[in-house]
């Protein structure tokens, strides 16, 4: 079966006044359906724009997408006219945000808006729309759906008006759902609720998701597969038994060390990954990461590493992820 | 570390806000009670984790704590002494003592200072020092801190979000205070740069025996840093033990839940595990639930919780609960 989504090379970059900056810098990868991928990085490691890249919604100027191919169900989403675009978002490939209030119109109710996007897309009538919306806000799990309809975004917690998100997002039953952190602004119990819900959705309806976000923690148990990011390149990708338990690249094994493990009798210091994240309108030609690496030598200063692996798995782009098993 | 005589010692700590209604003639119709009753110590050298979520109240006790807020009731006791009745050149003397670390540090510095007169302000304000010594010392912090001496000329947009809180952490330190109260100091940081800042305060605190409230809604990271913690919700301490206790064998529903809640960078526990997710939203501190403050999201709540809220009471040695139900998790 072809995959739901290939990404080849896609490369976007922001003209700033520190000069071109690459955001997103040469990544590919597949993704089957049905499957949740996790993506995790650090700040300005270019997942968010990667994800805005897929819905051709980088803002233009500053940023473009200056090269490689986004293939949704074998359709090519970067070479669309900007009308069918339109219909493949929210339709086709939906997307939640890290802050919902700021995604929501603060002055229309949350079944107004709920009722726009299905008039919009799907063409439904006031009284479908509003069955429809209520139906929506019972599937993530709102109480009273019918007396939320007449809420406005500021009257609801934050965990509700991510879930009001989430159901926007399902109007027009989306194969691709994208995350992108959509639980960082969450407090621990609400996140917990929010990821239960998308392990349900993703059951019930066969969503197949893109999950972004900093914390590793999310998506070990949420994802089947993870990239990891830095500075605009993919470095690392597996699937997340590989990523957890044999990680290949320096930085995720140094990302694995930095957070303290509640499983474990705690003691001992974090291994910290020593440096802070590069500027990205100074990046040389080769790893972006060889400033804060252990394992780095000229080449890594001179040339980025293609991907390699074992068995020719192309998995990490590191050209010492051999002594990263032998020292793990 | 000497528990038998602590440092700080902070009881039936109470910080309510009015709630005004009207704009000229405004009068109060109800109030938050952000902080209600709540009562800790904290000995040399050691680290007391304060977590919570969001409405807490974790950030208000920590600002008490430096004079930043008001108390509407309680005590602060520093070496057995009111910190909170003290007034003139005494309070100045003792504020030095309790110093604190912000959250965000894009807003904690004076973007039109120079990084060496933030670290500085504090001992000019202190007096009698020369400019020639402060600068010194400034120096000495910088890269205490580990940030380069050579750039206390700098101002806080040339750095980083760490070497920010790099800043703030020598600021604090300028003094030479006995507690560092850090509020949330590395939410806003990057992964890899929070096991730094991690790393740097257990290491300042060996060097200077310093004694930290750690307040942060990341329960891993306060388990990792703590000797004890407290674990609030909703203006009041529902739990506090020895670390390893918490951790290990916490007896609060709430506490069990919150551990429960946290993620694991670890697949084949994250499938395994049976996770307990708490039903519905954290109330209101404006309209608490009637009895125990957990009770409208408690598996374990019965008539009784519902009615009147549980005392805070010593249930082993040194294991401190608010709960009508203690016990294991199932």
């Amino acid at each position: 079966m072809a995959p739901l989504l290939e990404i080849e090379d896609l490369t976007t970059s922001f003209e700033t006044e520190e000069g071109l900056v690459q955001a997103v810098n040469g990544v590919s990868y597949a993704l089957e359906e049905g499957e949740v991928l996790g993506i995790v990085g650090e700040s300005g490691s270019g997942k968010s724009v990667h994800a805005l890249s897929v819905m051709r919604l980088v803002p233009s100027p500053p940023g473009r997408i200056v090269a490689g191919r986004v293939s949704f169900q074998g359709r090519d989403l970067l070479s669309l006219e900007e009308e069918a675009m339109r219909a493949v978002r929210g339709k086709q490939i939906a997307m939640v945000f890290q802050d919902p209030i700021s995604s929501l119109n603060p002055v229309f109710t949350v079944g107004f808006q709920l009722a726009e996007t299905l008039r919009a897309h799907l063409g439904f009538g006031g009284a479908a729309a509003k069955r429809r919306s209520a139906e929506l806000l019972d599937l993530v799990g709102i109480p009273d759906p019918h007396l939320r309809l007449t809420s406005y975004p500021h009257e609801l917690s934050g965990g509700m008006r991510q879930r009001v998100m989430i159901a926007m997002a399902l109007a027009c039953h989306p194969k691709l759902l994208i995350a992108d952190e959509p639980t960082t602004a969450l407090d621990v119990t609400i996140q917990a609720q929010i990821i239960e819900l998308i392990k349900e959705l993703r059951r019930d309806l066969g969503l197949t998701v893109i999950w972004i976000t900093h914390d590793l923690g999310i998506v070990a148990g949420l994802a089947q597969r993870v990239n990891v990011m830095y500075a605009g390149y993919l470095i690392e990708r597996g699937s997340v038994r590989e990523i957890y338990k044999e990680p290949l690249h320096p930085y995720t094994l140094g990302l694995l060390g930095s957070v303290p493990r509640m499983d474990r009798p705690s003691g001992g210091g974090l291994t910290s990954i020593p440096g802070k994240p590069p500027d990205l309108s100074r990046l040389g030609a080769g790893c972006p990461f060889a400033p804060r690496c252990g394992l780095a030598d000229d080449r890594c200063r001179a040339e980025m590493p293609p991907f390699d692996g074992p068995d020719d798995s192309e998995r990490v782009r590191c050209w010492h992820w051999r002594a990263v098993v032998d020292g793990r | 570390m000497d528990r038998a005589k602590p440092l700080l010692e902070v009881r039936d700590l109470a910080v309510y806000f009015p709630i005004t209604r009207g704009v000229v003639l405004s009068r109060k119709v109800g109030e938050i009670k952000a902080v209600d009753g709540v009562s800790f110590s904290l000995a040399k050298g050691e680290t007391l984790g304060l977590v919570g979520e969001s409405g807490s109240g974790k950030t208000t006790v920590g600002r008490s704590l430096v004079g930043l807020q008001a108390p509407t009731a309680g005590s602060v006791l520093l070496d057995g002494e009111d910190f909170l009745a003290l007034r003139g050149e005494a309070l100045k003397q003792t504020r030095r003592r309790v110093q604190m670390v912000f959250q965000d540090p894009y807003a904690a510095l004076n973007p039109r200072m120079r990084v060496g007169d933030i670290v500085g302000e504090p001992l000019e304000v202190r007096g009698g020092i020369s400019r020639a010594a402060v600068r010194q010392r400034v120096a000495e912090l910088l890269d205490l801190v580990g940030l380069n001496p050579a750039h206390a000329s700098r101002f806080p947009h040339e750095f980083s979000g760490g070497q920010r809180q790099r800043v703030g952490i020598a600021r604090a330190l300028s003094l030479d205070p006995e507690i560092i109260v850090c509020d949330e100091a590395i939410a806003s940081l990057d992964v890899s740069i929070q096991a730094q800042i991690v790393n740097l305060l257990e290491d300042l605190q060996r060097r200077f025996g310093l004694a930290y409230l750690f307040i942060a809604h990341d329960l891993s990271m306060v388990s990792h840093i703590s000797d004890r913690v407290a674990v609030m919700y909703l203006g009041k301490i529902m739990e506090l033990a020895e670390e390893a206790t918490i951790h290990g064998a916490p007896l609060h529903p709430y506490t069990q839940a919150l551990i429960s809640a946290v993620p694991l960078p670890d697949p084949d526990i994250e499938d395994a595990r049976q996770r307990i997710i708490l039903k519905g939203d954290i109330p209101s501190p404006a309209k608490p639930p009637k009895g125990c403050v957990f009770s409208s999201r408690c598996q374990r709540c019965s008539a009784i919780c519902r009615e009147q809220a549980p005392d805070y009471r010593e249930i082993a040695p040194g294991h401190f609960i608010a709960c009508h139900h203690p016990g294991q998790a199932e």
